[in-house]
Formats: C-alpha cells, sequence, structure tokens
C-alpha cells in the first residue's frame, strides 16, 4: 500500500465516505440480526462480490476517462449465453471460455471505436450496444435458459485453491492487476490523462484515440471474464441474469469516490464500494428485503456517500 | 551583451515561413532565428500571428512555405516528435497538466522509463529524474504530490520541469507570467536567467513592457502576420516597441479626463469580513467614479468582489447599493443593477460556444421578456443596440463568441450587463491577456460608463492601470485595505508601498 503514489492515498484525516458509509453497513446489518457478522456470510458475501469488480474495476477506468459504459451487464448476460451453448455444443469448457471472452472483447472494441473514433457520446454508445447484446441475447435462447453445463464449469465457482474460494482469488488477482495496470503502467498514466486533459496526452505523442479504444475493450474483455463465473455460479445460463450489474457496477464506482471528472479516480475506492454494495444486498438479504426495493438502497447509498464527501469537501 | 556578440550561427532559423488559414494569411514570410543562450522576446498584438509561428516552431501545424534551419541545415519539422528531438520544448499558456496525477507522471508523460519487468514503469528511476529537473530549476516540492493541488505558479513550474525533462535547447514560453504573482515572477526570471547560462535558448511571447526590458536580448516584433522589425533591447524603447506593435502612435497613459464632481453613492461597503480570508474590508463608489482596487496576487482583491457580488457569504459587516442593504445573493445584486465582470471570461462570463446575441441578452432575459415569452426578434434587436453601443467587432449578432478577440469577449461580457441594465460594475482584471491597442479600447468603454452616470470599481495588478485609470483608489494588503489614496496620491510608487508586504 505505501507504494500508491499520493493522489490515490486521501490523506488519514479525511476518511473517505465510502468508508464511513462500509463500517456504518458492518456495524447496522449486524446488529440488526445474528446471521449477518459470521464467517460463513462474510465469505459469502465476498463471493458473491466477486462479479462485481470485474465489471467495476474497468468501469473505473472508463469512468476516469469521463465515459460510460452502460452495456456490461447486457454483454457479460451474451458472453454467459455464448459461454453456455459453445460448451453444450462442444463439449469443450475451453472453448466455452473463450468464447465468452470473445464476445465480450468484440462488445468492448465496438464501444471503444464508436466512442472514440465516431466520437458517439459514450452514454448513447453504450446504451446502443446493451441494446444489441441483450437483445441478441433473448433472441439466441428464445428467452429460456440454457442448461446441461458440466461439472467442470461449476467448479470455478465452488472449488478452492489453498483452501480459498477460486472466485475470491480471482477477485483478489483482478484488482492486484487492475492496480498495476492504472498506477505502474504508461497506460494507466494515459487513463488519468484521457480524463483529464487530452491535449497533454496528445503532445506527449500518444494516440488518445488508441487508448480509450484500449479502455473499453478491457471493459468489455473483463465482462467476458466474468461471464464465466456468472455461469458456473449458476450452473447455467440465463438471458436476464446479467440485467442491471452495470447499475452495481457504475454505483460502486461511484460510492468509491471516484469523480466523473477531470480523471480523479481511486481504485482501492472502488474495492471498498463493491463491498459495500455487497454487503448491502447480503444484508437486505438476510432481513428478507425483495430485490427491488434493494436498487432503491443502493442508489441511496450512492447519495450518501457522495453526500459525506461533499459535505467534507466544503472549505 | 549585444546580439553581434553571438558570432555562432543561429542555433535554429525559420526563413520565410508562411502559413494561410481559411480566410486568414496568419504567417506572411516571416524569418526568425534564435541564438544559443539568447532571450528571444516575441510582441506583437493579439492576432499578430505569435501562436501561430510557435505552434509551426512545436511542429502542431505545418507551414504552407518557408523552411528550418539547424545550424545552417535544413531539417524538417512536421510532427510534435520532431520538434522534440531537435531539442525544442514548448511552455503553453493553456497548461497541458493531468490534474490527478502527481508532479513526476506530469513531468515525464509519454515518456515514462521501462522497468525491469516488462510493462511496467520504473518508478524509483521516475522519481529520482523528476528530483533532479526540480533541483536543476530549484523548485523544492514532492515529486508525488498530485498536480491538482498545486497553485497555478507551481504548475507553471511543473510545465517548465516537463520541457526542462526534455533536455530542451530552445524554450519557447508564452505568457509565462500572465497567472504569476511577483514574487512568483521573480522566481522565473531568475530560473531563465540561469538556463541561459547554460546555453539554452528562449523564445519569450509576452504583452508586458516591462517584461520585454527586463528579459529581452532581441525582441522580434510582429503584426498582421508580418515580421515588422527584430531589434536589440539596448537600443529601443517602451514608445517604439508600442508603435511598431500597432502600427500608429497610441497614447499609453490612456489620457483620461478624470470626473471632479462625483455623484451618489451607489455602493457602501462597511467592515466586510468573509470566509474567503477578507476581514474588515469598508469601501465606497460614487455614481460617476472608478475606483480602483490594487494589490498583490492574492491580497484579497477578488475575494472582496465576490462578497460584494454577494457570490461570497460575508460574516461580518453591510453592504449597501444606492442607500439599500443587500441581501447577499448574486441574483440579489445583478437584479439590482450590479454587474461583475470576472477576471476569468471563458468560464465565468461568457457560454463561448453560444452566439454573441444570446450572450448578450442572458442576464436581461426576465427583465425584456416579463411575459416569459422569448422573442428571437427582439433580442437580436436588443443585441444589435449593444453591438454598435461597444463598438463590438463582429460580423453579426450570430457569430459564436468563441472566435473573437479577447478585447472583444470582454466587450460581449459589458454588453451583457448593459443589456440588464446594469449600473454598478465591477471589473476584476479587465485587461487581463488582452493586447495593447486593445487595453485602450476597454478603457474608453470604461471611461464612457462612468461618463455615463455609472460606479466602478476595478480591480487591477497593473499599477500603471490604477494610477491612470482610476478617480481614486484602495490598495489591499493580506485580506485587509491597507489605505485609499486620493487622485493627488494615487501614484505607483504609493501603491507598492501599501501594498507590499512587510
Amino acid at each position: 500500500m505505501s507504494q500508491i503514489r499520493t493522489a490515490a492515498l486521501p490523506a488519514l484525516a479525511r476518511v473517505p465516505g465510502v468508508a464511513i458509509v462500509l463500517v456504518a453497513l458492518l456495524v447496522g446489518f449486524s446488529l440488526a440480526g445474528p446471521r449477518f457478522l459470521t464467517p460463513a456470510n462474510i465469505a459469502n458475501i465476498l463471493m458473491q462480490s466477486t462479479v462485481l469488480i470485474l465489471l467495476a474495476l474497468p468501469m473505473t477506468l472508463i469512468i476516469m476517462t469521463e465515459g460510460l459504459d452502460l452495456s456490461m451487464g447486457a454483454v457479460l448476460t451474451l458472453a454467459s449465453i455464448a459461454l453456455a451453448m459453445t460448451v453444450v455444443a462442444t463439449g469443450s469448457p475451453a472453448l466455452g471460455f473463450l468464447a465468452g471472452l470473445a464476445v465480450g472483447l468484440g462488445f468492448g472494441l465496438a464501444n471503444g471505436a464508436l466512442v472514440a473514433l465516431i466520437g458517439i457520446p459514450p452514454f448513447i454508445a453504450t446504451l446502443g450496444t446493451l441494446g444489441i447484446a441483450q437483445g441478441l441475447a433473448l433472441a439466441v435462447t428464445d428467452g429460456q435458459s440454457v442448461v446441461g453445463i458440466p461439472p467442470s464449469i461449476e467448479r470455478v465457482y465452488s472449488g478452492t485453491l489453498f483452501a480459498v474460494p477460486i472466485p475470491i482469488i480471482i477477485g483478489a488477482a483482478a484488482y492486484a492487476l487492475g492496480h498495476l495496470l492504472l498506477y505502474h503502467t504508461r497506460f494507466g498514466a494515459a487513463v488519468f490523462a484521457l480524463g483529464g486533459n487530452r491535449e497533454a496526452l496528445r503532445l506527449a505523442g500518444a494516440s488518445d484515440r488508441a487508448m480509450l479504444i484500449v479502455v473499453y475493450a478491457v471493459g468489455g474483455l473483463m465482462a467476458g471474464f466474468a461471464a464465466l463465473l456468472m455461469t458456473a455460479r449458476m450452473n447455467s445460463a440465463h438471458p436476464t441474469a446479467g440485467i442491471g450489474l452495470e447499475f452495481d457496477a457504475i454505483a460502486a464506482v461511484a460510492v468509491g469516490g471516484t469523480s466523473f471528472e477531470r480523471g480523479n479516480g481511486w481504485l482501492f475506492g472502488t474495492l471498498l464500494g463493491v463491498v459495500a454494495v455487497g454487503v448491502l444486498r447480503n444484508g437486505l438479504n438476510l432481513l428478507a428485503v425483495p430485490s427491488s426495493a434493494q436498487v432503491a438502497c443502493i442508489g441511496a447509498l450512492v447519495i450518501l456517500a457522495l453526500f459525506i464527501d461533499a459535505l467534507r469537501s466544503r472549505p | 551583451m549585444s546580439a553581434e556578440s553571438h558570432s555562432a550561427a543561429p542555433l535554429f532559423a525559420l526563413q520565410g515561413i508562411s502559413k494561410q488559414f481559411p480566410g486568414v494569411r496568419a504567417l506572411d514570410d516571416v524569418s526568425f532565428d534564435i541564438r544559443a543562450g539568447e532571450t528571444h522576446m516575441l510582441l506583437g498584438e493579439n492576432g499578430a500571428g505569435k501562436s501561430t509561428l510557435m505552434k509551426i516552431l512545436c511542429g502542431a501545424y505545418r507551414p504552407d512555405a518557408g523552411a528550418f534551419l539547424v545550424s545552417g541545415e535544413p531539417v524538417s519539422v512536421i510532427t510534435p516528435a520532431d520538434a522534440r528531438r531537435l531539442g525544442i520544448a514548448v511552455i503553453f499558456q493553456e497548461f497541458t497538466l493531468v490534474p490527478y496525477l502527481d508532479i513526476a507522471h506530469n513531468v515525464f508523460l509519454g515518456r515514462e522509463f521501462p522497468g525491469r519487468i516488462p510493462g511496467l514503469i520504473d518508478r524509483g528511476r521516475l522519481y529520482r529524474e523528476t528530483r533532479r529537473v526540480l533541483d536543476t530549476i530549484g523548485f523544492d516540492i514532492d515529486p508525488r504530490l498530485p498536480v491538482h493541488r498545486l497553485g497555478v505558479a507551481q504548475q507553471q513550474m511543473v510545465e517548465i520541469a516537463k520541457a526542462l525533462s526534455q533536455d530542451a535547447r530552445i524554450l519557447v514560453m508564452d505568457e509565462p507570467t500572465a497567472a504569476l504573482s511577483e514574487r512568483e515572477t521573480e522566481r522565473l526570471f531568475a530560473m531563465i536567467a540561469r538556463l541561459k547560462a547554460r546555453g539554452v535558448a528562449i523564445v519569450y511571447i509576452s504583452h508586458r513592457l516591462a517584461e520585454v526590458f527586463a528579459l529581452g536580448d532581441r525582441i522580434t516584433v510582429l503584426r498582421d502576420g508580418r515580421k515588422v522589425a527584430s531589434v536589440l533591447a539596448a537600443q529601443t524603447t517602451p514608445d517604439e516597441l508600442v508603435r511598431l506593435m500597432v502600427g500608429r502612435s497610441i497614447d499609453t497613459t490612456y489620457g483620461r479626463h478624470f470626473c471632479d464632481s462625483p455623484g451618489d453613492l451607489a455602493l457602501e461597503v462597511k467592515g466586510i469580513s468573509a470566509d474567503s480570508g477578507i476581514s474588515d474590508v469598508s469601501l465606497t463608489v460614487r455614481a460617476g467614479e472608478i475606483v480602483g482596487l490594487a494589490g498583490l496576487v492574492g491580497s484579497g482583491r477578488s475575494e472582496v468582489a465576490r462578497a460584494i457580488f454577494g457570490a461570497d457569504r460575508i460574516t461580518a459587516g453591510e453592504i449597501r447599493m444606492f442607500g439599500a442593504p443587500m441581501d447577499g445573493s448574486p441574483q440579489d445584486s445583478a437584479r439590482r443593477g450590479m454587474a461583475l465582470i470576472p477576471e476569468n471570461r471563458k468560464t465565468q462570463g461568457l457560454a463561448l460556444a453560444r452566439s454573441v446575441g444570446d450572450n448578450i441578452v442572458l442576464a436581461g432575459l426576465r427583465k425584456m421578456f416579463r411575459s416569459g415569452i422569448f422573442s428571437p426578434r427582439r433580442a437580436t434587436e436588443a443585441a444589435q443596440a449593444v453591438i454598435e453601443r461597444l463598438r463590438i467587432a463582429t460580423p453579426s449578432p450570430r457569430r459564436t463568441v468563441g472566435f473573437l478577440s479577447g478585447g472583444n469577449q470582454q466587450k460581449v461580457v459589458v454588453g451583457k450587463w448593459l443589456n440588464a441594465g446594469a449600473r454598478f460594475f465591477i471589473f476584476d482584471e479587465p485587461t487581463r491577456g488582452i493586447d495593447v491597442g486593445a487595453k485602450a479600447e476597454i478603457f474608453k468603454l470604461i471611461d464612457g460608463l462612468a461618463r455615463e452616470g455609472a460606479a466602478i470599481l476595478m480591480i487591477s495588478s497593473e499599477q500603471s492601470e490604477i494610477v491612470h485609470v482610476c478617480d481614486r483608489a484602495y490598495v489591499m494588503r493580506a485580506g485587509r485595505i491597507a489605505g485609499e489614496l486620493a487622485r493627488q496620491q494615487l501614484t505607483e510608487a504609493n501603491i507598492v508601498r501599501l501594498g507590499m508586504h512587510q
């Protein structure tokens, strides 16, 4: 942690809103019922958060470029269906995995090209690809689940490595890679510049367009990867499985303190934001709150975290 | 040192450079050379071709005709990378910094050192090299600080470090002191002297004649895309330079007829304080009067303006306009005829992407269209009247404001408030970034407003402007009024004396 550049590490005196919110949620749900604060439930929360972290990490980069990717949930759905159908048709989990990744990467590149080359505003471009991906998912499945997936896929979610559940290893590895990418590579510096000062990037001799395409492509690729976890968790692929995941991802990024302006992003904040969203959903589940009301609670969570930050940033 | 004593061939020369834009001949057969260790000042009004010349130097534009010579040999400069290879570095007026990257990453943006692990940056070396560059310019700051936490002057220093880290042999600076205080300017000048001693050639663009003489070895004056003259600083005078720039002899003292019998009390400020750092500020402005607000950058002048306008809440004191107390909101101030013409027109005073006409009617919409229904015809008529009254140089009210010159943009801001019926104007640095010829126009405009009975409070960092334009002035120091100077006492020396920190 000591290696994080100063930009990413707020002064300890100013505890970020997301940390306050997270602690408040943990305390609140612990007091609300005995089933929340158990090792099994905590592990459960982390397990359930892994799909979200895979989406929220690239979403952080995209939002740092003053962009947005609304298509992530739908692309994940379509990738999951491509994966399942390929596995069912060929019997090869590897081919299925690659099919999912290919769908994700394809949509990511398309988003990047629409935004960077054609200049369509990210909100509109990814709204369009959301529709396409979601529509395709429903069309090819006729609205039905794809079943008959071999247990080897299912084990990606339920299996362990050195007694650690595989999804948690994947989530941790994804975060570590994201951290390296953002804070230790040229590409990471370019992400800060894409949102902060694109002209600076151009004058430095880098191709801002190429970098922007890569940012969206990473988002698509990660959605394709997350499709593996999602499919493994449900042991099937369903054409509505990923609906609204982009909402959770954007919420986690916003709760985590990444601003939508000037390339002001904080990856660790996104991690905390993902956990906060996971804790909220899990706690509300334990309290038997219906999922529609959960969405409203996540919305309130975003506003609360940003409200705390706004209060503190006043002179 | 005279220019002739640099016996060597020029380090770098531009020969017969021409550049045509649609409808404008930006540069016409301009030749220009730079010698090692000299400061070459580039002077000219806005639109004279300085920026175009600079962009050609750094490879951002390609000239239509002309040649680049390095040590007498022709070379081609087509891209920014070519220019960088030749050792040309440019410090633009608009910063090219990334706010949420730290200083080191900004200095080496796009040139990061590869580490041992493929793909990763060698951060140890990044911070070491940055430290080294910062040390050479005597800038003692943690290279891990993100740039958005720095002040404007510190950001300027980062820009300079960025340019120098490329081992620049030619450093081009575009109005580097525009945003600096006097102390910071001194530091910059000291650094320029050190660079010159190391043989770095400096091309320095400026509007400020004092700087031109303080720094320049040679001075090249551009006018309407042509080179008018290259002269030695030691062999010219400010008056001659002004004449060369504008092509006619203008009165640099703005010769104003001062107001002998001011009218009623327009603004009365009694002991106001605000969280922005001003305390116990009292001042008055009468109708027909131009009152100056002088002081160093950071002494609280703009904060006083904001407090008067209601943009910042006051924590003590009272503000009265035309006898009635203000309720401290910008809406109330604007409705009652107060206009704040901010320092930064681009972000605070104008909708740059909208037309001249739209901008002019913007503040007066409520007054003009009481029914709430907008009439384009009436709006255009009102805009046209203001354009004629202020002599705004625009082909039509439909012209986008962003395309006008700085002086004309300033007029549009004034026109906006005139149309809204303003009677008390606060000008915050009205001539910032405006060339000499347009300055006189702006002062004529302010004078005209005062003659028609408007009350004016004018903030300026240029003491000569306060002395030549204002009927009287207040001088601020560290958030307080350090003193008031009546017409007879209003001299640059008195302003400096009152404004200096003890």
